[in-house]
């Protein structure tokens, strides 16, 4: 991988200055289009983390049975969170009108990708209802990672979490991903994400760093090597370290010129 | 018999043959058809070849937790799954049936209430099912029902209790009769007066039913729920299956202890060995389970498969995540719910 390459980007105010300052138009504007998508695909996935991290405690009590946490009661919540990072309402987004802050494929994906979300929670009601029961495993990461998967089976983006030390095999960084990840292990926290071309101008992707927050360390922070209540021996991570990325990969149809 | 009699007689007669040959040459045809559909799409000659062209065996299992046997159902990165050492066991059979049948066989597992399987599996709604149920139990409400031969030994029903006080009650009944003990009396005056809750059409139900005369009786849907109603219904004692409530005041309720003798041996009722259940009349099913039981034990497998869920220090969720069965989440909705309580009402 070029190192060169890589942007590091805060917004999408370098996507249009790339966007009027390349030649190739229509090569410019898919890119631009793709990043973006991707961009939102990847915030998305967060939010709808950030839900369930955010109902944890619910879905956890085992003195509760109907918890309430239904996927009706998630989507509005992951649009609400949406809304208030990005501004977009997905509610009505059949009916906003296409631009450069939400380009088509971005219209279509990311209700796809709620569609997506919303079934793993109705799948896993019957976890999550179930009286008597603690811990039930439907965290932050085991709804993204079947969320994910399910988003990707069903259309022509890939979307991934990944990290180093991954606890699922399925999340095993590829070259590429280890490369960015490790790039970027080495550097502060910082609210921004990677975007290059890889596989000849083919492909575009997209990884958004995922840091570690107070409530992970239950799970991946101190003591290393101990044991966590899913089994899984603790990373000894610290509030704010990298924690892994959410990965996005989009074919273009243009080739770069 | 006039002429016009007569011409009546002639057309009958005639109807008659011509329907008699028309039904020979359909009940000919009828030959030729089944031979036709047998030689496309045979019929299934017994329960074992529907299983092997179904591709899929249903397996029941219960929904309520019986760790280790099966543990509460868990998402994980692959969706819904459950573990346990049933689980494992039913991973072994689907294997075994993959093996004969010459195509995969899938595990199709149904969580569903304990006391439903048997009524699922009468209902043909099940191939069999499997949940730490004693090989025989003596009850007239489960009759009709066949038993492997056991895939875990030495189970049986005994007791857990959360005050040193009922401990020391009942080790005081016991002392107090102790030639008794060898009979059914025994234990029915070493529990005598005490509130004792079982969980519904289980071993331990059944035997207290029928010779726990003495004790109060309360009726729970689940373990969890009798944890539940301990203080509400006023329980000494909670009476199941030996593995599972070992299990349960080792790794989960720690606030509970193992009823045990002076010596600290742990108290049985009754023993009991766990089998698979089938229904009776699947005799080529039950051969190929029996078969399977057997080599798996004499390879040590079983006895394997017993350290690995009873012994080694695990967690259930990283099990599920990494060995884990998915199943089928539509029908564990209406009995997931862990239910409640209540006295039994006895004439």
């Amino acid at each position: 991988m070029r190192k060169s390459l890589m942007v590091l980007c805060a917004g999408v105010a370098g996507l249009l200055a790339a966007t009027l300052l390349v030649p190739d138009r229509s090569w410019a504007v898919e890119r631009a289009e793709a990043e973006e998508t991707a961009r939102l695909l990847a915030k998305l996935l967060k939010a709808g983390r950030l839900v369930v991290d955010q109902n944890q405690a619910l879905i956890d009590d085992p003195h509760i049975g109907n918890k309430g946490f239904t996927s009706e009661v998630f989507e509005q919540k992951v649009i609400e969170e949406f809304r208030t990072q990005t501004g977009i309402d997905l509610a009505g987004i059949q009916h906003a009108p296409p631009s450069i802050l939400l380009p088509p494929m971005a219209k279509e994906l990311l209700p796809a990708f709620l569609a997506a979300s919303k079934e793993v929670v109705h799948d896993a009601q019957v976890v999550i209802n179930q009286r008597g029961i603690g811990y039930k495993n439907f965290i932050p990461a085991t709804y993204g990672g079947q969320a994910a998967r399910r988003f990707t089976a069903r259309s022509h983006v890939r979307l991934k979490q990944t990290t180093l030390q991954p606890r699922n095999p399925k999340n095993e960084p590829d070259e590429y991903e280890t490369s960015v990840l490790k790039w970027l292990s080495g550097r502060p926290k910082a609210d921004a994400y990677v975007s290059e071309l890889t596989d000849e101008g083919r492909t575009l992707r997209v990884v958004m760093p995922i840091y570690h927050v107070k409530d992970c360390l239950k799970c991946h922070g101190e003591p290393k090597g101990e044991l966590d209540i899913s089994g899984y021996p603790r990373e000894g991570a610290r509030e704010g370290d990298l924690a892994g990325a959410i990965t996005v990969t989009i074919p273009l149809s243009v080739r770069q010129p | 018999m006039n002429t016009c009699d007569r011409r009546s007689m002639t057309i009958i007669t005639r109807h008659g043959l011509l329907m008699l040959a028309c039904m020979m040459v359909a009940l000919q045809g009828c030959g030729l058809l089944y031979d036709a559909v047998q030689a496309v799409a045979p019929v299934a000659k017994d329960e074992l070849d529907a299983v092997c062209r179904a591709g899929k065996i249903r397996v029941g299992m219960a929904v309520e937790p019986f760790r280790p046997f099966v543990f509460p159902a868990i998402w994980t990165d692959e969706g819904a799954r459950v573990t346990g050492l049933d689980v494992e066991l039913v991973k072994e059979l689907a294997s075994a049936l993959s093996r004969h049948c010459g195509r995969p066989v899938a595990p199709v597992l149904e969580l569903v209430r304990f006391r439903d399987l048997f009524l699922f599996l009468s209902e043909a709604k099940l191939d069999l099912f499997v949940s730490a149920v004693p090989a025989d139990i003596p009850s007239p409400t489960l009759a009709g029902f066949a038993y492997s031969i056991p895939y875990f030994y030495n189970g049986g029903v005994a007791g857990i209790i959360h005050t040193t006080a009922i401990l020391e009650r009942i080790r005081t009944n016991l002392h107090n009769q102790a030639m008794a003990r060898e009979s059914l009396i025994g234990n029915e005056q070493a529990l005598a007066g005490l509130t004792v809750a079982v969980q519904e059409s289980t071993n331990a139900h059944f035997y207290a039913a029928a010779n726990l005369k003495a004790s109060r009786l309360v009726l729970c849907d689940s373990l969890p729920a009798a944890f539940e109603s301990v203080a509400e219904s006023g329980i000494d004692v909670i009476l199941g299956a030996q593995p599972v409530l070992d299990f349960m005041v080792k790794r989960v309720r720690r606030d509970w202890q193992l009823l045990t003798l002076d010596g600290g041996t742990p108290y049985f009722l009754t023993r009991a060995h766990y089998s698979v259940v089938m229904a009776e009349e699947s005799y080529r099913l039950r051969w190929f389970v029996n078969n399977l039981l057997f080599r798996l034990d004499e390879a040590g497998r079983l006895i394997t498969m017993r350290r690995r869920w009873l012994d080694e220090d695990y967690a259930y969720p990283r099990r599920a995540a990494a060995e884990g069965l998915p199943f089928d989440v539509e029908k564990m909705v209406p009995h997931y719910t862990q239910g409640t309580c209540r006295l039994e009402s006895r004439p």
